[in-house]
């Protein structure tokens, strides 16, 4: 019964390889390979879409999508798709997200949610199963708008309010947390930090993947332990230096990347409609592009 | 290249099949090699996937790593390939042979080409510093094996040593084909031109040996075709298999990943001994033995050093160290080269070609010529050779020939006419004690001889400064190496 | 007469291709184009941006020049590692690298214009932001889409990503998936890197023009030892630089190479709805050997034709590699070079190669002498 399931993330890894591999067979003028993978990426795609109508009727509560066969006397968290942590909590993927974003309080990609959540929280998913997270909480909100208290949406690019490649956020954030100016990735990353870094002073005895977690972000933040060296941390990490530094480097940063964000936020709040506002402009407009751009030079 | 072994690749697609380059063998062949054939992950910087591995060519190993990306299985990988190696090395290691004397023989161990050498030290980097014991215990097996991979893959950059070997080097020292150079990196059709199948061609046995579907590649990089439509889903259902428990699913995936890399290494082994067979139906150069013994004396340290608990080669060499090693490796390689030359004729030709060596009929003699010059008469007899060689040396010049290379020579006149030069040569040792020559010592009139101006005799290395006197040009002192914990624990993903 | 580039031009070498959409260039594709600058051949398959493999494959000389899907992978972990956070991990390595301010550290993503899979607009976005106004200009930029010029005709290329610097001067920065173990990595890799470097060192200088300066040093991530873990290290490209520049002005302008082409020759397979050749193979073979090729080894880790052209070489000398050739003193065809050494010529020995047939005369003549000597054990 899991077997759709497991083959649902075996393909999303799948075609997240096979798109790379298909850009890359393009850009190297490998027209043989990039045809034979383009088939291969469409079939693929086929079947997921299948393996995911499957899925989402059936891990989802409260779906609108009609159940699929199957026995009924299982209690709602038995109900969790095979591969779900067998220890720990039993919450639905969308909860567990919502756990790690809320302790992060920035836009951050599938794997850095997933690292979070194992730190803190004890269990971890796989990553590839993330991308489809984003598209059936759209699906859901177009089928009925605010249904829930909260849907994980997408953050946007400031310039061309399109969702930001991979980025997940919440739909309560207020819009300027969810856009993507070209200082936030450091800016969140700082935010994050100083988060990560709180969460943990909290905890009396954090496990190890929270202090690898912290000193993952103490070796990128300059001045928050001792020695360290890009990617390489040393030493012992202490919350209290990494958010000090943190907070030092993010008041560099702040002002500029606020006014953009705020800036964007308003052009978004008047150009989109609901569901585009929190899953991105979806169509790309060429016309508006190309005169952006020739306003540009 | 020289213009001789050009020559020959010319001849070799003239006559259909490889042509020798060498009239004897300059490499040592044991009666008992090893082989070692490794496969690795593409991709990966040494993700050991397989090997097949013995001394045996009727009792092949075969080693896997099945899950190559998985931290444990590498180092069971490791362990595995540890026993056979170091069972392989033990059996040349017994005993104590004494102070100052070397084992009666030493281990050989044969890759497939350069990137089997290439493994074979990265495998020696990512293995020798792990520890038995503490925070990632590894089998003991395992640093053993990084520290001998390593020293062997060390020993392989000596010109003179043949402990360790690549078939396609080897081979291609001997014999040249009809292919470039780039192409006789493949084994397969490298055999293919020196020892075409019956009814081809060595070209048409190349054409056919290119193909990977088949003859697989010799690694350690395996045909991408393969990886793709075999290796990549046998990984995946053993990987699914080990998450969800399911041990006789295990069993199934891995008993067909082991039938699938069997298929892909066991060409590659035959191969392998086809070129051990081939080069030791050469005959052996003269100097081989002598050089083999210097391995031997370098084996025998080696154990010694480990069984006094030496510590795991450092990563890389100090200045001096580098230095020092350089200007050996370079003293080694000139030492070879004037072995070879005086072992074989087709390559003393090259230094024919180049004036460093002339040959020809002995055309005057005056064996019992003695000079009265001094207080004592002193026998120094002379000979007087033609030659259409070019000949490069000049009056006073020292001379050696490979068939006395112990009687030193000196050059008294050179005349040139038209293509011929006659070379008179005053011999001086090597003649006995007497004031007539030991028979046989003088070459006699109508023998052809050959004279040289490089010697064969051993040329002690340039002296460098100790340890502790290294130049502040090149860091100071190097600090003595001590391994350190990080390098035992390092990652190996 | 059309103009170099013009409508003339591109009517031929749409023509040449056949009806196929054209393939794009890349840093890898004119690095190999420029090795071999004297093969008029790869020239214009090139520049008429054809199919090489799908012509290779049914002209009967198919290449296996496949990927392994683990190095793939590999590559795509390793380069998503850094680009999936690139506000810590990477930014962090370049500032430890490129000595960055602590206020640099804007991210542009130039890959994304709306969606817009369109090759001309997301150009023209990258060149409006790279020499926008200098207050407007970020710090990194991702998958800059830029232009390069070949053979007097445009090819789109993508780096991985770029690097700016405050003091006006951008970097190219490659990300690799090759390992660098204490400090060393595979020469050939490194080479290769470099000159694909170089390429985009030329196109971003000619896109920036005088708006910045690009630097001569690239910055190249790798994975360190047998981690993952990166390690940014500069490279400095100037010889590649320089190679290149040299390289590519002697590929002659693609007219010219027209010029010496038959009207009547085409590489079109004349494929079918489906997508299946319908062309008989032998008269593409015979289209394509109307083209002059220049083989040497090196094509076979090169240019996708590598097998048909080393086949139609058999029988010269160029099949065995330069030095050889060298060594043979220049000589082209095999039973030449055989009849000059053995001297069993019977026509004279043309003045030109007098001095060559000499030498393989006395080759020949030690290395029968030789033999003999072996055979005979007299030494
Ligand atoms: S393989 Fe042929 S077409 Fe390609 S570069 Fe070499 S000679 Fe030219």
């Amino acid at each position: 019964m899991g077997e759709p399931l497991d083959s649902a993330e075996a393909l999303e890894e799948r075609i997240s390889a096979l798109r790379a591999a298909v850009r890359r067979a393009v850009l190297d003028g490998d027209a043989d390979r990039a045809r034979a993978l383009r088939r291969d990426l469409s079939h693929a795609e086929q079947d997921w879409d299948n393996a995911l109508d499957a899925q989402a009727a059936r891990a989802q509560p409260g779906s609108l999508e009609p159940a699929p066969e199957r026995d009924d006397d299982q209690s709602p968290a038995e109900r969790q798709p095979r591969g779900e942590p067998r220890g720990g909590t039993l919450l639905p993927l969308r909860e567990q997200v919502h756990e790690a974003l809320s302790l992060l309080q920035v836009p951050a990609a599938p794997r850095l949610i997933a690292t979070v959540h194992e730190a803190f929280y004890a269990t971890s998913f796989p990553t590839a199963r993330l991308t489809s997270l984003r598209r059936d909480e759209e699906r859901s909100f177009k089928t009925a708008p605010f249904a829930r208290p909260y849907y994980i949406c997408a953050a946007l690019a400031a310039d061309f309010l399109s969702p930001s490649r991979g980025l997940l956020a919440i739909s309560t954030w207020p819009m300027e947390r969810r856009i993507i100016g070209s200082l936030s990735p450091r800016v969140d990353f700082l935010v994050a930090a100083i988060n990560v870094a709180q969460a943990i002073e909290q905890i009396p005895q954090p496990v190890p993947a929270a202090r690898a977690l912290l000193a993952r972000f103490a070796a990128n933040v300059r001045g928050s332990s001792s020695a360290n060296s890009a990617g390489r941390p040393s030493g012992r990490i202490e919350p209290r230096s990494v958010i000090r530094a943190a907070q030092a480097e993010l008041a560099v940063h702040q002002d500029e990347d606020h006014a953009a964000r705020a800036e964007a936020a308003r052009r978004a709040r008047e150009q989109l409609d609901e569901p585009e506002q929190l899953f991105g402009a979806a169509s790309f407009r060429r016309a508006a592009t190309a005169d952006k751009l020739a306003g540009e030079r | 290249m020289t213009t001789l072994t050009s020559l020959a690749k010319v001849e070799a697609i003239a006559l259909d099949r490889a042509q020798l380059i060498r009239t004897v063998r300059h490499v040592h062949v044991s009666p008992r090699p090893l082989i070692f054939v490794p496969l690795q992950l593409a991709g990966e910087a040494c993700a050991p996937l397989a090997a097949m591995v013995g001394d045996d060519r009727d009792h092949e190993r075969l080693l896997i790593a099945y899950e190559p990306r998985d931290r444990t299985e590498r180092f069971r990988f490791a362990a595995g390939l540890g026993e056979v190696i170091l069972g392989y090395v033990d059996g040349y290691a017994a005993g104590d042979p004494g102070e100052g004397v070397p084992y009666p023989d030493a281990p050989q161990v044969w890759v497939p080409n350069a990137g089997g050498m290439k493994f074979a030290e990265l495998l020696g980097r990512s293995t020798r510093f792990r520890r038995t014991e503490g925070p990632h215990p590894v089998p003991a097996s395992v640093p053993l094996l990084g520290r001998w991979v390593t020293y062997l893959a060390e020993r392989a950059q000596h010109p003179l040593s043949s402990l360790f070997l690549s078939a396609t080097q080897a081979l291609t020292a001997h014999w040249a084909t009809g292919q470039s150079a780039t192409e006789d990196q493949n084994l397969a059709t490298l055999l293919a031109w020196i020892a075409p199948p019956p009814g081809q061609t060595g070209a048409q046995a190349a054409l056919l040996a290119e193909n990977p579907a088949r003859c697989p590649p010799a690694g350690p990089v395996t045909d991408p075709d393969f990886d793709r439509d075999v290796l990549e889903g046998l990984i995946k259902a053993i990987v699914a298999a080990r998450q969800s428990g399911d041990a006789a699913a295990r069993e199934r995936a891995q008993a067909l990943m082991a039938r699938e890399l069997h298929s892909v290494l066991k060409p590659t082994w035959d191969l392998m001994w086809q070129a051990v067979d081939l080069l030791r139906s050469l005959p052996p150069g003269d100097h081989v033995a002598e050089r083999w013994k210097t391995d031997r004396f370098s084996f025998t340290g080696y154990v010694r050093y480990l069984q006094e608990g030496g510590v795991p080669q450092a990563r890389r060499d100090a200045a001096v160290d580098a230095a020092r090693r350089l200007a050996r490796l370079e003293n080694e390689a000139q030492q070879l080269a004037a072995h070879m030359a005086y072992d074989d004729p087709l390559v003393m030709a090259e230094y024919r070609m180049t004036g460093d060596a002339f040959a020809g009929p002995v055309v005057r003699a005056e064996p019992d010529r003695l000079d009265e010059t001094g207080k004592r008469a002193r026998l120094r007899p002379w000979i007087t050779v033609e030659t259409t060689d070019d000949v490069l040396a000049e009056l006073g010049a020292d001379l050696r020939s490979p068939a006395r290379p112990a009687q030193q020579a000196r050059v008294i006149e050179v005349e040139r006419a038209g293509e011929r030069t006659r070379v008179t040569i005053e011999l001086q040792s090597g003649m006995g004690r007497k004031l007539v020559p030991e028979p046989g010592s003088v070459p006699g009139l109508g023998d052809v001889v050959c004279y040289t101006t490089f010697k064969a005799e051993f040329q002690p290395p340039p002296k460098f400064p100790d340890r502790e006197d290294t130049p502040w040009t090149h860091g100071g002192p190097p600090p003595e190496y001590v391994p350190r914990d990080e390098e035992a624990a390092e990652e190996w993903e | 007469m059309s103009s170099p580039g013009g409508a003339g031009t591109e009517r031929r070498l749409a023509w040449l291709r056949g009806g196929e959409l054209p393939q794009t260039h890349n840093a890898r594709t004119i690095a190999a184009l420029a090795s071999n600058p004297g093969c008029a051949r790869r020239a214009l398959l090139d520049a008429a941006a054809t199919r090489k493999q799908d012509i290779a494959e049914h002209a009967g000389y198919p290449v296996p020049f496949g990927m392994s899907p683990f190095a793939l992978s590999r590559g795509v972990v390793f380069e998503r590692q850094l680009k999936d956070d690139p506000g810590g991990l990477l930014l962090a390595l370049l500032r430890e690298t490129l000595n960055l301010d602590i206020a640099e550290v804007g991210f542009t993503d130039l890959n994304d214009v709306g969606g817009s899979p369109d090759l001309a607009v997301r150009h023209a976005r990258t060149k409006a932001v790279l020499t926008g106004r200098p207050d407007q200009r970020g710090t990194l930029f991702d998958h800059p889409l830029l232009r390069f010029r070949v053979g007097g005709r445009h090819a789109y290329l993508e780096p991985d990503l770029i690097a700016f610097r405050h003091d006006d001067t951008f970097h190219v920065v490659e990300i690799k998936s090759f390992a660098v173990i204490d400090g060393q990595a595979d020469p050939a890799k490194v080479a290769a890197a470099a000159i694909q470097s170089a390429v985009y060192v030329l196109a971003m200088r000619d896109l920036v023009g005088d708006t910045a300066t690009v630097h001569h040093e690239s910055v190249l991530i790798c994975p360190r030892d047998f981690a993952n873990t990166p390690l940014a290290t500069t490279l400095d490209v100037r010889k590649q630089l320089g190679v290149l520049e040299r390289q590519l002005s002697r590929i002659a302008g693609i007219d010219s190479v027209l010029a010496h082409v038959p009207a009547d020759v085409s590489f079109s397979l004349d494929a079918d709805e489906k997508g299946v050749p319908q062309r008989d193979p032998g008269d593409l073979l015979r289209d394509i050997k109307r083209v002059d090729a220049n083989y040497s080894p090196e094509c076979l880790a090169s240019c996708e034709l590598c097998y048909l052209c080393r086949d139609e070489a058999s029988g010269s000398t160029s099949v065995l590699g330069k030095s050889v050739r060298e060594e043979l003193g220049g000589i082209e065809s095999v039973p030449r070079a055989l009849k000059l050494a053995r001297g069993d010529d019977p026509l004279p020995v043309p003045e030109d190669l007098r001095e060559a047939a000499a030498i393989l005369r006395r080759a020949a003549s030690l290395r029968r002498d030789a033999l003999a000597a072996a055979r005979a054990e007299t030494w």
